[in-house]
């Protein structure tokens, strides 16, 4: 979307917004002021634009100088402003204004966004893995001290403070580890944190019982230390979810959050979607999404409805026509009276299917979990048996081969099973972030790793939903003057005229744009139409069924525009890269036969399904799933968004609905569909990795067993081992990054604007 | 070695200092915008952030600051 | 300067003054006969002194324009100054103890003038009056710029300053005249210390209460440095000191802990005042001025707020690596020992977070010789740490302690890391604070910076080499396992390396001299620079950004 050409027709608000941020609402724009503690209004803005300390101050100190900010702070990690507005009723408008002059494009950011940065669980999480820093710090001292040597009364000291330190620290860091553990055994399962939960209270226990006894052993440095790395481990695979998350909100486009109503005395009044009830009369402006399912009373306009029901091409509507939630209204004002309340729109409804798509892949057990249901009855029959052993072969001496069996516990403790996934993820997440993609959560990757099947959505995930000129006509006289009304509209189809011709455009005046039909004005003087066929036919010859959009000079011949969809980029080596590496991508498309067969048939894609409702793309994932196999959906409508819930995996472009964004595991912001396969290969490395991981794992434990069992474990070995195969863990999965260098690839594209309102 | 069971407690104190600070830190948003606040001191000389003089309506409860 | 205080305040400062000299009158009444009285003598004229200051301008006109809207900068201006003349007086002490080793005559047959008196002056001198002030002056600029607030008070600043000054005074007197507790860097007598405890207290409000007052919601990661710098010198200058005077009216003291049990008391305070006197603090600066002066921001902040976390829970623990092989148990030193190499990754991640914070501008050091002073003190510091963490060990300890190896570390961390990073940002800091478009001479800058550089150099190079050879001599046997060389013969061997010291440290003092010449000159001479750049943030315009914040 080029914002740069000007648009007479829409209010001088509109255009700014426009160079703005494409579509944006003006009641949207006001219900995202809230009254704060102080009474004042607060406004977070969305402001993408935002590259460095420059830009910050050059915000700040513009928004400061304004009578009515009172205070603004600018975040650039999350490239958002946090704005403190004299009054709560003030309009944000202005300032979105203010901001595009100075070259920002501002949306109000989401509304969840202000008390979502808090994010309590990640400083939790950071707060326990502190605390185990701490403790596993000074116990580590003491500890080293007791290995070379002190001995005695001060080693009864050392013991002392360690268990004094130990105790609170495992009680407080211990917590997600306990917590998440007793959730799975309620359910009846095994997690990794069962044993991890296990041998840390174990050791803790043992180590209490020696301390008081005056033993000489005691582990309570590894315990903690345990807890320090698991810790690392979860901190660092919650940040990385967090940081996805919080960047595909930064993408935020908003759905409606409310409209404005027509009241009795003829005056507009905001109010908030959950208020609209039917029969209301609304006031839909050019760029403003439909916030609830319409018909329309008066005026005519053109809808773009292609992330609703995936049509490419935009639809005229008038009064009479009904319109559904979600879909955007281009080019002119509408009223129109609501027919069902917001809960009960399309867009609730397809929201509503999502989420009863999504609880069939809850049945899905991460691979850590998988080898969890293993490892832990394993472990605890080997710690049982060398209890039980110990005992029979030292004549009932239970406080030794209690001892020694509680070492095995910690020796096998999982640390490096526990470490071993998520680091992997985490490494591979942050390699697809440089690419420019972002993945939900970790389980995302494994399951992309599986697919055997690929399906992908047409408009907007395969072409790029908007339209391009196949041929120019070869009037000089023509091109100009299409050229010069085409660039007075927002329009699509005017837009990819303009986009295409590059002659000098002419001079227009008397410019009037007719919603639905399009833009007529005088060209240098002439009279001339670019919209529809029939339109343009009225006052030229035309041919019996020409194709719109057409072109002509009042008394002249008109010409007609051959408009075709783009193939997004990269769509091509992608489809071939997955179909070469023996997986068959079928496409599931809401649009008309002709069109979906035209695109599949230029990208090689064999397997046709067009016309699809958002039930019909349902069906056809659950019958792909009945039949054993593992899908990847790629997709962005809304229509598409239920389809990507149901899928084993799914991915979508960072243009997509929010529904569709939401739904996804995996969002790519480059406009090239070359992402796709990239990912997949990473995820492939990942699961290779996971695999090495594992069997690092197992080889330790494989040469730390037997030590354990035969009671040679002293707490400087479990320390030392455990500490190295963590290490050795975390590097082996380092490499993941290295060998993302030997893939191509492209500079991580910034997330502009542009990509974000497609 | 009878000077470490003051030593240590005395060390273990400012360990727990350090921690409250970190805590501290923690709550009080210190770390959510990391790049942001690294930029910062490169423009905090420039201009007067605010005209030092504008006439604003008293807010309303001005000891939070405090 | 009066000009800036009302007269409430000038009535304040007076009566304070006039207190302190009271003291110092008691003092000298009650040490007649000792050098507590000399002492006396010396704090009764120091305040009265700034009491007539005071009193000469008590009605001259006062302030009219709002102080709120300006940064208070007297004191940090005072600061740098006060730094620049300690940094020339200790360098000369220490190019004179330099020279005295090579050349004993220099001690012109006088008591007071001998090695084992101006020592502790050279190193108080430096360390206290030269990076001590240096560290009060930059902090106050630094937590007034990174809060965007102006200090709470118009008193306590100076307080602090002058009154750490008379601590210096204090100490570096007391030296000449014989007083000493025998403890290194902690020579002062218990007076003195007592005084020093009050100052720091009152410095360590005044930073907490302009932090508290900031407008700005975040604290930029250099104030944590300096707070931690505060506060643990607070705490270890207490529990070293901790010693019961012979007499009221004496300057005598004695250690309340005894034997090995002192020697681990002095250092855990020895190398915690390596840690947050000569290294926190520094680092405060470095990731101030360095990022200001480069134009671009730390390469990582994370990484610097993590090193500092690992930093200050390393070094408390590291001390007995000065105790190797003495009456301390075996395990407190590998305790000490195991720290000091864990100690090198936080450190080194300090080191390489600067450097690579101007990877991408090379341009600008190699044209800036300020930025150049910052990149050299970041190699340094790096330089210096792996080589302490190296010494650290004990087999390695037992060749290097006792000899001039420790003196060539100590002065690759001191010259290289602490005296460099401080002259790189008293040459960014002059022309802001003074609002002068540049330095007076930036020819003189780049000599300074050569000079300090070779000086440097030659230092450190000469005494890793004596170091060495005094080590490895110590050590030789011959056949009949007797020494195969005398004490004397090893000093021989020395020589040549003092005369290079000297030499080194005198290229050193002159760029010393330099700075001090080029900052004097700047304020005299440079053009005012208009308009006058930077003001606090007025709190009511931005209170609401703080609810935000929580
Ligand atoms: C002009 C340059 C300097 C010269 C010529 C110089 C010279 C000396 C000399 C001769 C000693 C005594 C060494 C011994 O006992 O064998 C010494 C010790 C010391 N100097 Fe310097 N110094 C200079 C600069 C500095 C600076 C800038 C600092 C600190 C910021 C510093 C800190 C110290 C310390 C801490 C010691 C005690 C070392 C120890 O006990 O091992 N010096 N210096
Ligand atoms: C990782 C960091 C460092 C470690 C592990 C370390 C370690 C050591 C060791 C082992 C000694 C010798 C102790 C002896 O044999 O008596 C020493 C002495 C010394 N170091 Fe460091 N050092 C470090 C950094 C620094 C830095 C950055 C400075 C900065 C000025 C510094 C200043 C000193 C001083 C002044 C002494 C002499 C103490 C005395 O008077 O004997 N050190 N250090």
């Amino acid at each position: 979307m080029t914002g740069t050409t000007t648009q007479s027709g829409t209010s001088a608000v509109a255009g700014a917004v426009q160079v703005a941020s494409g579509p944006l609402d003006r009641a949207q724009t006001r219900a995202s002021v809230h009254a704060n503690a102080q009474g004042r209004g607060t406004v977070i803005l969305s402001v993408p634009g935002i590259r460095c300390g420059g830009c910050v101050a050059t915000i700040e100190r513009a928004l400061r100088q304004r009578e009515d900010v009172v205070a603004a702070r600018v975040n650039l990690t999350l490239r958002q402003a946090n704005i403190t507005l004299l009054d709560p009723d003030s309009d944000p408008m202005p300032i979105i204004e203010a901001l595009a002059k100075l070259g920002y494009a501002a949306t109000p950011a989401e509304i969840g966004t202000a008390d979502d940065k808090a994010d309590p669980v990640g400083k939790n999480l950071l707060r326990s893995l502190a605390i185990a820093g701490f403790g596993a710090m000074n116990i580590m001292l003491f500890s080293v001290g007791v290995w070379s040597g002190a001995d005695g009364q001060t080693r009864e000291t050392f013991h002392l403070v360690s268990a004094l330190i130990a105790v609170p620290v495992v009680a407080y860091a211990g917590q997600p580890f306990y917590r998440s553990a007793f959730g799975a055994l309620r359910l009846g399962r095994l997690n990794m944190d069962v044993p991890i939960a296990l041998a840390v209270t174990l050791a803790l226990v043992l180590s209490l019982f020696e301390t008081m006894r005056g033993g000489e052993h005691v582990f309570f440095d590894a315990a903690v230390t345990l807890l320090f790395f698991l810790l690392v481990g979860r901190y660092l695979d919650h940040l990385m979810r967090e940081r996805a998350r919080s960047a595909v909100t930064g993408l935020a486009r908003l759905s409606p959050k409310g409209a404005m109503i027509r009241q009795n005395d003829g005056s507009l009044a905001y109010a908030a979607l959950a208020s609209v009830s039917p029969g209301a009369i609304l006031s839909i402006a050019e760029n403003e999404r439909v916030p609830v399912d319409v018909r329309i009373v008066s005026g005519g306009t053109d809808i773009d409805r292609s992330l609703v029901t995936g049509e490419a091409m935009p639809m005229a509507a008038g009064p009479g026509d009904t319109l559904e939630a979600g879909t955007l209204n281009l080019t002119g004002v509408i009223e129109a009276e609501a027919l069902r309340a917001a809960d009960e729109s399309f867009l609730a409804r397809m929201i509503e299917m999502q989420s009863a798509a999504e609880s069939g892949r809850g049945r899905y057990v991460r691979i850590a979990d998988r080898a969890a249901r293993l490892y832990a009855p394993v472990v605890h029959l080997l710690a049982l048996t060398t209890f039980i052993g110990w005992v029979l072969a030292t004549g009932g001496d239970w406080q030794t081969s209690a001892f020694v069996a509680i070492s095995v516990l910690i020796i096998t403790c999982p640390c490096a099973l526990a470490l071993a996934v998520p680091v992997a993820h985490v490494v591979a997440a942050g390699r697809l972030m440089r690419e420019g993609v972002l993945m939900k959560d970790g389980s995302a990757l494994e399951r992309l790793s599986e697919i055997d099947r690929a399906v992908f959505d047409k408009t907007g995930t395969l072409t790029t939903g908007m339209p391009a000129v196949v041929s120019v006509p070869d009037d000089a006289a023509i091109r100009s003057g299409a050229r010069a009304l085409a660039a007075r509209s927002v329009h699509p189809a005017a837009r990819a005229i303009a986009a295409r011709l590059t002659d000098l455009p002419g001079l227009v005046t008397d410019e009037t744009e007719v919603p639905g039909f399009g833009v007529e004005a005088m060209v240098d003087g002439r009279r001339a139409r670019l919209g529809r066929a029939d339109w343009v036919g009225e006052i030229a010859d035309i041919s019996q069924n020409a194709a719109s959009p057409a072109f002509a000079f009042a008394g002249g011949t008109a010409v007609s525009f051959d408009l075709s969809e783009t193939l997004r980029q990269g769509a091509g080596q992608a489809v071939a890269a997955l179909t070469a590496a023996g997986i068959p991508v079928s496409m599931l498309s809401g649009d008309m036969e002709s069109r979906a067969r035209r695109v599949a048939g230029e990208l090689g894609i064999g397997d046709v399904r067009h016309g699809a409702t958002p039930a019909d793309k349902i069906e056809t994932l659950e019958t792909l799933r009945r039949d054993g196999h593992l899908t990847l959906m790629v997709g962005d409508g809304l229509n598409d968004a239920a389809a990507l819930a149901a899928a084993h995996v799914s991915m979508a472009p960072s243009s997509a609905s929010d529904a569709g964004r939401t739904a996804a595991d995996f969002v790519f912001l480059r406009d090239n569909l070359e992402s796709v396969s990239a990912t997949w290969q990473v995820a492939r490395d990942t699961a290779r990795i996971v695999r090495q991981n594992f069997g690092l794992a197992i080889a330790y434990n494989c040469i730390a067993i037997p030590l354990a069992v035969a009671g040679l474990v002293t707490p400087l070995v479990a320390a030392l081992a455990m500490s190295g195969s963590s290490i050795l863990v975390i590097a082996n999965a380092l490499r993941l990054n290295r060998t993302g260098k030997s893939h191509p690839t492209h500079r991580a594209a910034p997330i502009t604007v542009q990509e974000v309102s497609a | 070695m009878s000077i470490l069971t003051f030593l240590i407690p005395v060390t273990l104190c400012m360990g727990a200092i350090g921690l409250a600070a970190f805590f501290w830190s923690l709550r009080h948003g210190q770390y959510e915008d990391l790049s942001g606040d690294a930029e910062r001191i490169l423009h905090d000389d420039d201009a007067p952030l605010v005209p030092a003089h504008t006439p604003r309506p008293p807010v309303a409860t001005k000891e939070t600051t405090k | 300067m009066m000009s800036n205080l009302t007269g409430a305040e000038r009535t304040t400062a007076m009566t304070i003054a006039g207190f302190g000299a009271l003291i110092g009158l008691a003092m000298a009444a009650a040490g007649h006969g000792d050098p507590m009285g000399v002492h006396g003598w010396i704090v009764l004229a120091f305040f009265g002194v700034l009491f007539f200051i005071v009193a000469s301008a008590l009605y001259s006109p006062e302030p009219v324009e709002d102080r709120a809207l300006s940064y208070y900068d007297d004191p940090t201006k005072v600061g740098i100054i006060l730094a620049l003349i300690w940094a020339v007086v200790g360098m000369f002490m220490g190019v004179w103890v330099a020279s005295q080793l090579a050349w004993p005559d220099l001690r012109f047959e006088g008591a007071w003038s001998g090695f084992g008196r101006l020592r502790p002056v050279h190193t108080s001198g430096v360390i206290f009056g030269f990076g001590g002030n240096a560290l009060i002056a930059t902090s106050y600029h630094i937590m007034q710029r990174t809060s965007r607030a102006r200090m709470p008070g118009q008193i306590s600043p100076w307080f602090v300053l002058l009154g750490f000054n008379l601590f210096c005074i204090l100490a570096a007197s007391g030296y000449v005249m014989g007083v000493t507790q025998s403890k290194e860097y902690a020579e002062a007598e218990w007076y003195a210390d007592i005084w020093l405890v009050v100052v720091w207290v009152v410095y360590f409000i005044l930073y907490m209460r302009t932090l508290s007052r900031r407008n700005e919601p975040h604290i930029y990661v250099a104030n944590w440095y300096y707070l931690s710098f505060i506060l643990v010198v607070a705490i270890l200058h207490i529990v070293n000191n901790l010693a019961v005077p012979a007499s009221w009216t004496g300057a005598k003291s004695y250690s309340l802990f005894s034997g090995v049990q002192d020697a681990m008391t002095q250092w855990w305070y020895g190398h915690n005042a390596v840690a947050f006197f000569l290294t926190t603090g520094f680092l405060g600066m470095l990731y101030y001025f360095l990022p200001k002066r480069a134009g671009r921001p730390i390469y990582s902040y994370r990484l610097s707020i993590l090193s500092f976390w690992g930093i200050v829970f390393f070094y408390i623990w590291v001390g007995s690596h000065h105790l190797h092989y003495t009456a301390l148990p075996h395990w407190v030193q590998t305790l000490g020992m195991t720290f000091s190499v864990m100690l090198l990754v936080p450190s080194w991640a300090s080191a390489g977070n600067a450097l690579m914070t101007l990877n991408g501008a090379w341009g600008k050091v190699r044209d800036d010789a300020t930025l150049r002073f910052m990149m050299m003190a970041a190699v340094f510091y790096g330089l210096s740490t792996f080589e302490g963490s190296f010494m650290a060990i004990r087999p390695v300890n037992g060749l290097s302690h006792y000899t001039d190896w420790t003196v060539g570390h100590v002065h690759a961390g001191a010259m290289g890391w602490v005296a460099l990073i401080t002259f790189g940002s008293i040459y960014a800091l002059t022309p802001v604070l003074w609002r002068r478009e540049t330095m007076y001479s930036w020819k003189a800058v780049e000599w300074h910076f050569w000079l300090a550089l070779s000086g440097t150099v030659i230092y450190v190079f000469s005494m890793w080499n004596s170091g060495i050879i005094q080590g490895l001599m110590w050590r030789t046997y011959t056949e009949t396992g007797t020494l195969k060389f005398s004490f004397v013969d090893s000093l021989v061997a020395m020589h040549p390396y003092y005369i290079a010291r000297a030499f080194g440290g005198l290229l050193f003092l002159t760029g010393a001299c330099i700075c001090l010449w080029n900052v004097v000159m700047t304020i005299l001479h440079v053009p005012q620079k208009a308009p006058e750049l930077d003001y606090p943030t007025s709190s009511e315009a931005m209170e609401p950004a703080l609810p935000a914040a929580e």
